[in-house]
């Protein structure tokens, strides 16, 4: 399934100014249970989709909100020269496309 | 006798639980009055406001000004200083003035004198201020005390010359010093914003770990709950646990929906970090009182062997000038690569004549990579584009001189296939032309093993009459 069809949330933060945290926020327990038994795959295509070694992606799963967190490193500190979203809040739009 | 003073007398004669009002977590934006009133009107016991971050980027904590407008912060320090002065009860401000540096400190503090003032207002305030000084930064560099957070390089002391504002962020330690000086209002600059409000729980022997789960939760005002908002919110906190509800009816402080706030902007649900220690969430529990009330309980406090202060700095990096033009022929935008690169080009052989090449030039065409950089282009190329040109140079005639000579030649640069002989742009406005002023980069982010925090940073008393 895709993720976008999947998820209710699907958002992107930076968690300091130098990462940036994505938030899968599934609809139910049921969901839930399909995204984190396939936690090791999902880790995977992300670092694929974001162009990063799978070493620099971290994903875990948050049973209290239903939730998987995907954290990984930004291509430039947040504002610095280069920079394209200082927010950190527009870079979730490939997660949208990765099949589970 | 002060507001904290009366606090904790009121606790010594009866321990009962605490109720603490967030009223902002972004303070200068605007305080509903609506919910603030609603909570004040729940025999608050403290107000806590908080008004900065790091993920509004370097150039605030680099220029030393606000992120919200002066009028803005003013308007929102005047609801939160009436209505704790009205109750007599602390009122606690952490990071003043966005990024919480000498410059933000002072104009914060100018603000509230200026209300004090105005109003008639008497009361004493506890300050302190988070600006560290760059020879004790460059001594702990030097004993391998200092280490870089996440990707940041190792700290150079070159870097901390650079950094043209330098603070550590204060934890709770620096706010509670702050109310043991006997005042009704502490004011701090950057500081983590837990301390707003699990310093008056460390100070009445609250377990750590809930008060500051708690804490940060409510500094983010109404955002926990469904739907997410600004408006005031209460935490009640007793010994085992604490309850959220927000004072905005329209807005439901469910477990889901308080469990969900913890991943926000945080890389680590599980933990939360202090200078001296982290709460552990792993076995939190979330239970709903009703509709629109959740019971939290389960955080626990783990101290830290040794008392690490984050280091934030943000070096100039030189003037900003920008041009901002539209763009809709499809032979423009398909080449747009090519074309800023033989402008760059153009560009750079007409300005650096006799001068050398000490500016950087940049492109953006939104529509197509302005967002992200997506690596492949995209199957379908737009109707329309932005181009965003950016230049970055050391004064700002000259980031001007860069930006406008582009425009000139970008606007008539001759490409492959070109139809449209007599412009590649279009101005929304003249001059499409923007100077940005000064732009500054994150040069430290850093963790410093301190020793002593009240000998770095002292609190400074200020009674209003």
């Amino acid at each position: 399934m895709r993720m976008e069809t999947m998820a209710r949330v699907i958002r992107s933060k930076n968690a300091g100014p130098c990462l940036l945290t994505f938030d899968l926020m599934l609809p139910d327990e049921a969901t839930f249970s399909y995204v984190s038994d396939r936690i090791a795959t999902l880790r995977q295509k992300v670092a694929i989709a974001y162009g990063r070694s799978e070493n620099e992606v971290v994903v875990l799963a948050y049973a209290p909100a239903l939730a998987v967190k995907i954290t990984l490193p930004r291509d430039v500190v947040s504002g610095d020269i280069g920079d394209r979203d200082v927010y950190g809040a527009q870079q979730h739009a490939p997660l949208l496309d990765i099949e589970l | 006798m002060t507001a904290i003073g009366r606090l904790l007398d009121d606790f010594a004669r009866q321990r009962r639980p605490l109720r603490s009002l967030g009223a902002s977590g972004q303070l200068g934006y605007g305080i509903p009055t609506p919910a603030l009133e609603a909570g004040l009107a729940r025999s608050p016991d403290m107000i806590g406001v908080d008004m900065g971050s790091i993920d509004i980027g370097p150039n605030y904590l680099g220029s030393g000004k606000l992120a919200p407008t002066r009028v803005g912060a003013k308007r929102d320090l005047r609801k939160v200083l009436l209505a704790a002065r009205r109750l007599d009860i602390p009122l606690i401000v952490g990071s003043a003035g966005s990024a919480g540096a000498k410059p933000h400190l002072d104009q914060t503090l100018e603000i509230i004198r200026e209300i004090a003032a105005e109003e008639g207002l008497s009361f004493r305030m506890g300050v302190v201020a988070a600006d560290i000084p760059r020879d004790r930064v460059k001594q702990a560099i030097r004993a391998g005390r200092v280490r870089p957070m996440d990707t940041m390089p190792g700290l150079t002391e070159a870097d901390v010359d650079d950094a043209s504002q330098l603070v550590g962020q204060l934890g709770l330690e620096a706010f509670r010093r702050a109310l043991e000086a006997d005042v009704d209002v502490v004011v701090l600059g950057r500081a983590c914003d837990t301390g707003i409000f699990a310093s008056i729980p460390a100070m009445l022997g609250f377990p750590p770990g809930l008060a500051m789960h708690m804490a940060k939760i409510v500094e983010c005002a109404s955002l926990c709950c469904t739907p997410g908002g600004r408006d005031t919110i209460l935490g009640i906190l007793d010994d085992e646990g604490f309850e959220l509800e927000s004072m905005a009816p329209n807005r439901a402080a469910t477990p889901a929906s308080v469990a969900a706030h913890s991943l926000y902007e945080q890389a680590d649900p599980f933990e939360i970090r202090e200078p001296a220690g982290h709460a552990d969430l792993r076995n939190v529990t979330y239970r709903a009182l009703d509709a629109r009330r959740t019971r939290v309980e389960g955080a626990t406090f783990e101290p830290a062997r040794t008392l690490t202060l984050k280091l934030e700095g943000a070096a100039f990096v030189g003037h900003r000038a920008l041009l901002l033009a539209g763009a809709a022929d499809p032979r423009f935008i398909a080449q747009h690569q090519q074309i800023f690169a033989a402008v760059a080009q153009v560009v750079r052989d007409l300005v650096c004549e006799d001068t050398a090449e000490d500016y950087r030039l940049g492109f953006r065409l939104y529509g197509v990579d302005g967002v992200r950089n997506w690596g492949l282009p995209p199957e379908q190329l737009p109707r329309e584009a932005f181009v965003m040109g950016e230049c970055i140079a050391p004064t700002p005639e000259r980031a001007e001189e860069v930006i406008r000579t582009t425009k000139q030649y970008l606007l008539h640069h001759g490409y492959e296939g070109r139809l449209s002989t007599a412009g590649n742009l279009a101005f929304p406005f003249t001059p499409p032309e923007v100077m940005a002023g000064p732009a500054y980069r994150f040069n430290v982010f850093h963790l410093m093993e301190v020793d002593d925090m009240a000998e770095l940073f002292p609190v400074e008393v200020e009674t209003f009459r």
